[in-house]
This record gives structure tokens, sequence and C-alpha cells, in this order.
């Protein structure tokens, strides 16, 4: 049933890992980050500690935008888009294909640039740091379901990557406040009760936004 | 296309309005405050929440036009919704004008990242992305799609992003409406109902008159289109 969308995430993460370019690039873009933020606010070590998951929340969003401008455009080049909207499968195969190819990218990228802001910023691991594995998933799924449609909505536009920012940023703030809310509570090792009912509700808000997407999917290819 | 019920409707705006700036600014009783420039800032109240509560108006229908868009394709209710979008991103500006004009001798602050002051920026950034996405993609009925979509997706996400922001502590005024310890006084609730019913009957104007443009526009092109292909 699902044999359209596994065929389109193979495709892209082939495509990726042949290329590297989507993860490089924004690798390379976190670290940018990272740098001219050092650059521009000197702070503290202190006030660092708390603004760090807000930072790492800003790298996150920011370098996200790549993959996710990234997956559709590459689909537009040879005309391609049209020949998906041709496919004679339900749409919501191929936002599902490509919801997980980006997520999966952006998920490695997080891994990746993870010990570089630890090493940067200094911060002590412990083992309650593992919790911090759902808060990014649950984040990370919230921006990539509601980022792939409106990505696919963006790629038929002129100007393209302004948009899906324009777009996407306002609609996917809650997520993003709620994820740096969970980050930070993790990173200062102060897990309160709050923690687990506002990851359901990260979660829950997920699967809204990934169930909308899925049903609306169908109306943005056809023309 | 213009109909008697706009000219009806236009005479009794402007005798609504004359009335309701009448009774804003001179039969209202001055409440009580401490600070002088609080009395006469507070009755911005009487445009402030009425735009608001237009704005949540305009993009409801928004969503509603958009749905119906999306079951019927009939290029009538994508037309209302973006003449819907249009005048509800209006009125939010509004309201984040007349707040900080208020905000500024009451708090002493033009802004606050409050949980309504938050959200209606947010909210004001969501429909201005919307009109922005209209601006960018070519007429045709691929456009009317997305933004359909769009529309969905961004009437859905406004109580999600006020509910975010929420826990927040909050500065901004009650709703005198509906809490139970501060009621409005009588004159000042008739008043308020009064601002209220004659900006909805402004929307209603607006919109009509939104839909009667945009529908000209497209008989227009439609000409166009066919002189070209003479």
């Amino acid at each position: 049933m699902m044999r359209t969308a596994i065929s389109i995430l193979k495709k892209d993460l082939r495509m990726e890992f042949r290329s590297k370019e989507s993860i490089l690039a924004m690798w390379i873009f976190s670290l940018l980050i990272f740098v001219i933020f050092n650059f521009t606010f000197e702070v503290s070590r202190l006030v660092m500690l708390e603004i760090a998951p807000g930072l790492l929340w800003v790298a996150f969003v920011f370098s996200g935008m790549f993959g996710l401008n990234q997956s559709f455009a590459l689909e537009k080049e040879n005309g391609n888009l049209r020949a998906m909207a041709l496919m004679p499968v339900d749409g919501g195969q191929i936002y599902v294909g490509k919801f997980f190819s980006v997520t999966i990218i952006m998920l490695m990228f997080e891994a990746l640039i993870f010990p570089i802001f630890i090493i940067f910023y200094d911060l002590q691991l412990s083992l309650g740091m593992f919790r911090l594995i759902p808060v990014l998933l649950a984040g990370t799924i919230g921006f990539t379901s509601l980022g792939t449609i409106l990505s696919a909505v963006a790629v038929h536009t002129r100007n393209q990557q302004i948009l899906l920012s324009l777009l996407l940023w306002p609609l996917v703030s809650p997520i993003i406040i709620w994820s740096v809310t969970l980050t930070g509570m993790v990173l200062s090792g102060e897990v309160t009760e709050a923690f687990y009912p506002l990851l359901l509700r990260v979660g829950a808000f997920d699967v809204i936004f990934f169930t909308l997407s899925y049903m609306l999917f169908d109306f943005i290819l056809e023309d | 296309m213009r109909s008697k019920i706009d000219k009806i409707l236009l005479i009794i705006l402007l005798i609504a309005f004359s009335v309701s700036i009448y009774l804003i600014f001179q039969w209202v009783p001055q409440i009580k405050a401490s600070n002088p420039a609080e009395q006469i800032a507070q009755r911005i109240f009487y445009f402030h929440v009425p735009s608001a509560w237009l704005g949540f108006l305009a993009f409801f229908v928004v969503f509603c036009g958009s749905v119906a868009y999306l079951a019927t394709r009939n290029r009538k209710y994508e037309l209302i919704s973006v003449a819907s979008a249009e005048i509800g991103v209006l009125f939010i500006s509004l309201v984040l004008i007349t707040g900080p004009i208020w905000a500024k001798p009451v708090w002493g602050i033009w802004w606050t990242w409050d949980v309504r002051l938050t959200s209606s920026l947010i909210l004001w950034l969501i429909y201005v992305a919307f009109l922005m996405l209209r601006r960018y993609l070519p007429d045709g009925s691929k456009r009317a799609n997305l933004s359909a979509v769009v529309g969905i997706i961004g009437f859905t996400d406004v109580p999600i992003v006020y509910y975010s922001i929420r826990w927040w502590e909050t500065q901004h005024p009650k709703a005198v409406m509906a809490s139970s310890e501060g009621s409005l006084a009588a004159p000042m609730f008739f008043a308020f109902m009064f601002s209220l019913a004659t900006f909805t009957l402004l929307y209603v104007y607006l919109i009509r008159k939104r839909y009667q443009l945009l529908t000209l526009e497209d008989t227009l092109n439609k000409q166009f289109k066919e002189m070209e292909i003479l």
C-alpha cells in the first residue's frame, strides 16, 4: 500500500547519500550560525547556558530550510513534479515519502551537529541527555510535517525560498516554542514533572499536522 | 454592479459610525483611573476589541471559503477567501496599532511579548504570508488550490499558537465580557456592543465590495484573454 512512499523515500535517501548535498550544507550552515552568534553576542558562560537551547533550535530551523527547499526543488528540475502529479497514486503517499526523507536527513544532520554544539558551548554530558532524543524527534517531526507540505506549496512560486520561510515559521512557532522549553529542561538538568505532558503535547500536534498535511496533499499536486 | 443593498448598507454604516463615535467619546462615562491619560486611552478599547473580533471572523471566513473551494471548485469561494483574508489582515493591523497606542500611557511601554500580543502578531504574519503566496503565483486553479490549503492549515494553527504562548505571564487585560469579576458598566456595555455591531456591518460591506471588485477583475481578465486570442 505504501509502495510509492517507500520508493520515493529510497530514491531521496540514495540521492542524498551519494551527493551529501543537504546534510553538508546544513551542517556547515549551523556551524556558521554558532560562529556568528559568538561574534554578535559576547555573553558569559552563565548566560550562554540559558540561551543555548534557543540557539540550538535557531540552528536547526534555519538549516532545516535547506533540506525542505531542496526536497521539492529537485523534483522540479526535470519536470518530475508534473510526473509525480500524473502518477496514478494517492497524493498522500508522495507526502509520506517526502516527509520521511526530509525528516531522516534532518535528524542525521542534528546528530552530526550536536557534538559540535556540546564542544563549543562546553555543556556537561550526562545520562539525562538521552531525554533529548524524544525532544529532538518530536520537534523535528513537527517542523518537517508542516515544512514538507509548505515546501510543496512554495515550490510553485518564483521566490520559493523566502516564501517557504514566510509561510512556515509563523505556523511552526508553537512547536519551536515548546521544543526550546523542553530542550532547556534537559540541558539544564532540571526536568520537572511538566516535561512529559509537554512532550506528549508536541507529539499530539505532530500527529495533527501530519494528518492534516496528508489529507490536503492531493490538492497541491493537481493542476 | 452598484446594487441597492450596498447603498443602503453604506447609509446605515455612516449613521451607525457617527452614533458609535458619539457614544464612545461623549455618552460613555469616564472610567475611574488614577492616571488621566489612561482615562482617555481607555476609549480605544471600543475600536481595538471590535477590530480583533473582526479579524478572527474574517479568518474564519477564509477557512470556510477554503474548505468550500476544495469541496466544490467554485471560484466564488476562492474570491471570498481572498477578500476576507485582506480585510482580516487590515483589521489585525489595526489591532496591532491601536494596542500599543493604549499600552504606552497605561503600561508605559509600546510592546511586550505577552500571549495576546505575540499571538496576534503571529496571526498577522500567517495571513500576510497567505496573501504574499497569492502574489507570487500566477492566476489559475493551481493558485486557488495552494492558497486554499494554506488557508486551512493557517486557521487550524491559530488556536495552537495561542495555546503555546498562553503559559507566559499575561499582562493583557482579561476579557471583560467573559469574566465574572470585572464586568462592564451598563452604558459601556451598550457602547461596546454598538461598536461591535457597527464593525461587523462594516465587514459585511467591505467583503461585498471587495468581492465585487475581484469578480470585475476576473471579467476584465477574461475579456483581455479573448482579445489576445483574436
